[in-house]
């Protein structure tokens, strides 16, 4: 080989004509959607394994919670105070860990798009009542008022009536956690209209920490809490509110809020009235 | 004279669950069998009639509603079926109901709602 003729100076890229710039930008497009195709091939199975893991995570939990409720129930023999107390803390944190599991598992086919919705027709005072109920001890443990405030004329709501039961327990579930003691949290619910199309609006609001306005954008993507300390001091997979999203959105809705940092927080969603 | 234990056959393919509900079932004033394959299930109810099955959807090998048809064709239906499973969507619930549960449990069901339902599925069975 004549290394002094390699040595020789060359352009660093031959001049192309506009013929061969087409050509090498179409090649450069077609390995790019290569790319694409690929991260979501891996990305739809890493939300299958999500599935699965999620599902298989609750068998285990079964046989944990059942043979605790076996023991709590006095069905082995009866216990002390302090005995039940012990297996009721195993119980209570068991379930905890079942509904945490849970909502992984709504959000992995919600991402995997396998969440349907099933409408019925119903109150969404009565949705409201339950869930204030459940949330009672909490709100009371942690020194807050909880006010619900339901238009008196209200149309029944055609839709998931369990899922705009997840939709508003995720928002008054972060309202709860991130408003400190003495705050008051509400949820208000009221007929409106957009575009043209009548719709049912829910107003979950809190005198919490708030939310600065370069992240509320943020909030409702996969994973995140904004301040990564408060990912440590509240609990939570971080996918309370992407799973609302997703399904405010299959019901055809819309989710959003108004709040800033030190001045509470308002989330709203809508429901839109539609017939089969 | 004594009137026979109730028959409780739990089909679910973890030994954790299976066994836990045998421990339950059988500190209740039941008789309790376990099996984990279609095949098994099918075996054990065929040769020992069933009070009360209690059927995971998903068994080794295969659909644990696939259990119900081939008992059917046999003659040995259990008097009562219910469906435990971990998954509550609406198609799922249709689905073990057109099948001939009586009813559908999410997994875990409390203790003490599934005493309470297992007593009335059970009422009559055995004790009469």
């Amino acid at each position: 080989m004549n290394r002094a003729d390699a040595s020789a100076p060359q352009p660093l890229t031959q001049p192309m004509n506009s013929e061969g710039r087409v050509l090498a930008l179409e090649a450069q497009l077609k390995q790019a959607l290569q790319h694409i195709a690929d991260l979501e091939a891996r990305d739809a199975l890493k939300t299958q394994f999500l599935a699965n893991i999620s599902h298989d995570l609750r068998t285990p939990l079964t046989a944990v919670i059942t043979h605790a409720e076996i023991l709590r129930d006095g069905i082995l023999g009866p216990l002390g105070d302090r005995q039940r107390e012990s297996i009721t803390g195993i119980i209570n944190g068991g379930r905890q860990l079942l509904d945490q599991v849970g909502e992984i598992l709504t959000y992995a086919r919600g991402a995997a798009n396998q969440l349907t919705i099933t409408r019925t027709t119903f109150e969404f005072a009565d949705v409201l009542a339950q869930l204030s109920a459940l949330n009672d001890a909490l709100v009371s443990k942690k020194g807050l008022t909880l006010a619900t405030e339901v238009q008196a004329d209200l149309a029944p709501l055609h839709a998931d009536r369990e899922k705009v039961s997840h939709i508003v327990g995720n928002l008054l579930g972060n309202a709860i956690d991130f408003t400190p003691a003495g705050g008051r949290v509400w949820v208000r619910a009221f007929a409106s209209e957009y575009e043209g199309v009548e719709e049912c609006v829910v107003e979950v609001g809190d005198t919490g920490i708030g939310i600065s306005a370069e992240h509320h954008d943020l909030v409702f993507r996969e994973f995140a809490q904004v301040d990564a300390s408060a990912s440590r001091r509240h609990h939570g997979t971080g996918l309370g509110l992407t799973i609302a999203r997703k399904l405010v959105e299959l019901h055809g809705g819309r989710i959003w809020l108004e709040s800033e940092l030190g001045g509470g927080s308002r989330f709203y969603f809508t429901i839109p009235y539609v017939t089969d | 004279m004594t009137p026979p234990l109730p028959h409780v056959l739990v089909a679910e393919d973890n030994t954790l669950v299976a066994d836990a509900m045998r421990l339950l079932f059988e500190e209740t004033g039941h008789r309790v069998t376990t099996a984990g394959t279609i095949v098994d299930v099918v075996r054990v109810a065929s040769s020992d009639p069933v009070d009360l099955l209690l059927l995971d959807l998903g068994l080794e090998d295969g659909d644990g509603l696939e259990v119900l048809d081939q008992l059917r064709s046999r003659g040995a239906t259990p008097k009562v079926a219910v469906a435990l499973t971990g998954r509550d969507e609406p198609e799922v619930i249709d689905r073990c109901r057109a099948a001939g549960c009586r009813d559908v449990l999410l997994k875990p069901v409390p203790v003490s709602e599934l005493l309470r339902k297992s007593r009335e599925w059970l009422n009559g069975v055995g004790a009469g």
